[in-house]
């Protein structure tokens, strides 16, 4: 038997995206259900053959072939029950010609068209990341309901929901014409900014998903930044943000998976190689007089990264963003990000006053992040119980479960000091 | 040597179908098991596509067999000295598999 040939990391996964998305473009988005049936199918069997014969020399074309013969039969046996049933009939005459005629054309940025249409205004916005995740990104039910932290069944619906609005409309994968596209392109980004956000947000070490998501999300804004609709100010920078948070994963974690403080993060194990990509996207931001919250948040990403020890941080630059930010797109979670860079201009006082300057209403109680923050502002002003609180308070609202340890850790030292009752560095 | 026919049935359900990314970490370790056992795989084994023609009784149908609760999806050729042997190599297919292994009755 020749040598076994390997396949290329999540083969199987961008195949599956990539399948579907040429094959809606042939038998119509209408046919979501049957395409990625197909080609769920196409990848069984390719599992099933390679497995005895060895992986062929380009098995992108093998399944791409294999998947195209499933749907031309699978249509062709609709065919037949439409003859055998007049209202089924009626139905295929509104029908795509048959599929060869389109599968002449080889594989483009179909892809990409299925993110647009999938970003479509009557699509829900949290049904769009599900189904992105679902269609183009090749994942399961299960898998994306552990990256999103939610049920398999919410997932199961999300996608639904999307899908039926998209049958519906009976929208066209060959629409929408540019300027429709250039409109929906706002929808797009956000959709791979929560993405990107979702992977990032809780470091799960025992979820692997999560770094993926972050991947996939790069790799649809990097395809759209090929793309001359999606060669914009504002998907560079979009690409420039996640470059310059993907460089820093690796140190924001322990080997065991524990939350690193940015403080105490070992600049060294920084992916370098991300931080100039990160780089090149950031100057390319900058063409044209477009100032979108990518562009700032990603000005915020790089003056973290910029610095070359914590000492060195642009508090200010830092602080500037988040007023900037907070002003294209209002949100307590800057205000709180805020209040931190304040606490490290003027000291953890000035941070508190900044938190307590927000209106009650506007407090994201249910959001750890706030509280976690609160405690840690507390408790560098050696008010300890104040401290024990709010992370009580952040700990309730936690489901990670290195997020929860990380609270416990503080909490631990939040009881240790208090027990000596000694003094505390009230340095910011 | 005796050779052997494993063929790999798999269940109709289509929740006990594998998603891509586990696809991924199966074919790694079907990798692994051909190189393992490359001196016992014979050429000639294959996958099957999922629809056939089914003839019985003079009457043809056509697949997929929607009664059928499993289905051949594939089939191998192995050498090996005997049962023991062969079941030992069948053993370390990766996945969770039904393999049906029969000893061919024409080796020389």
């Amino acid at each position: 038997m020749k040598e076994p040939r390997a396949l290329v990391e999540h083969f199987f996964r961008h195949e599956f995206g990539r399948l579907v998305a040429v094959l809606t473009r042939s038998l119509g988005v209408r046919r979501l259900d049957l395409v990625e049936d197909v080609v769920q199918t196409a990848l069984v069997q390719a599992l099933e053959t390679w497995s005895r014969r060895g992986i062929p020399e380009d098995p992108g074309g093998w399944l791409y072939r294999t998947a195209r013969n499933l749907a031309i039969d699978a249509w062709r046996r609709e065919q037949t029950h439409a003859k055998a049933l007049p209202h089924l009939a009626e139905e295929a005459e509104r029908e795509t010609p048959p599929p060869e005629a389109h599968f002449a054309d080889e594989i483009g940025d179909e892809p990409l068209r299925l993110l647009f249409v999938s970003c479509h205004e009557a699509v829900p916005a949290e049904s769009r990341v599900a189904f992105a995740l679902r269609t183009l990104c090749g994942f399961s039910t299960a898998e994306i309901a552990r990256g999103l932290l939610t049920t398999e069944v919410n997932v199961q619906k999300r996608i639904e929901r999307a899908r039926d609005r998209l049958r519906d409309l009976d929208v066209d994968f060959e629409a929408p014409a540019a300027p429709q596209l250039r409109a929906r392109l706002d929808g797009v980004l956000s959709v791979i900014y929560l993405l990107f956000s979702q992977g990032c947000h809780a470091t799960h070490a025992d979820v692997p998903i999560r770094r993926d998501l972050c991947d996939e999300a790069r790799r649809l804004a990097r395809m759209l930044a090929g793309h001359p609709v999606g060669d914009v100010p504002a998907v560079h920078a979009l690409l420039a943000l996640m470059c310059f948070h993907a460089a820093r994963f690796d140190a924001r974690l322990t080997l065991d998976g524990g939350i690193v403080l940015f403080e105490q993060q070992d600049r060294s194990t920084w992916k370098w190689s991300d931080v100039r990509e990160g780089m090149a996207w950031l100057a390319r931001s900058a063409a044209g007089d477009e100032l979108t919250r990518y562009h700032v948040e990603a000005g915020i990403a790089w003056e973290h990264c910029r610095a070359p020890t914590f000492a060195d941080t642009d508090w200010h630059r830092i602080a500037e963003g988040y007023d900037a930010l907070d002003r294209i797109a209002p949100s307590p979670i800057h205000a709180l990000n805020r209040a931190v860079a304040e606490a490290y201009l003027h000291g953890p006082q000035a941070g508190l006053d900044r938190l307590a300057a927000v209106v009650p209403e506007n407090v994201p109680a249910r959001y750890p992040g706030w509280h976690a923050v609160k405690g840690e502002l507390h408790f560098r002003l050696g008010q300890h119980s104040a401290a024990e609180r709010a992370w009580q308070e952040a700990l309730r609202w936690t489901s990670a479960s290195t997020d929860q340890e990380f609270l416990r850790r503080r909490l631990a030292d939040c009881r240790r000091v208090e027990s000596l009752d000694s003094p505390v560095s009230l340095d910011p | 040597m005796p050779k052997f026919l494993f063929i790999f049935r798999h269940s109709t359900a289509p929740q006990s179908r594998p998603s891509p990314e586990e696809m991924q970490v199966l074919a790694g370790q079907w990798y692994a098991w051909m190189q393992k056992f490359s001196a016992s795989i014979l050429p000639g084994g294959d996958g099957l596509k999922p629809s056939g023609r089914l003839l019985k009784g003079g009457i043809v149908s056509d697949g997929p067999y929607v009664e059928a609760k499993e289905f051949v999806a594939s089939f191998t050729l192995i050498q090996a000295d005997n049962y023991d042997a062969a079941v030992a190599i069948a053993r370390e297919c990766p996945g969770d598999n039904v393999i049906e292994i029969r000893e061919l009755g024409g080796y020389a």
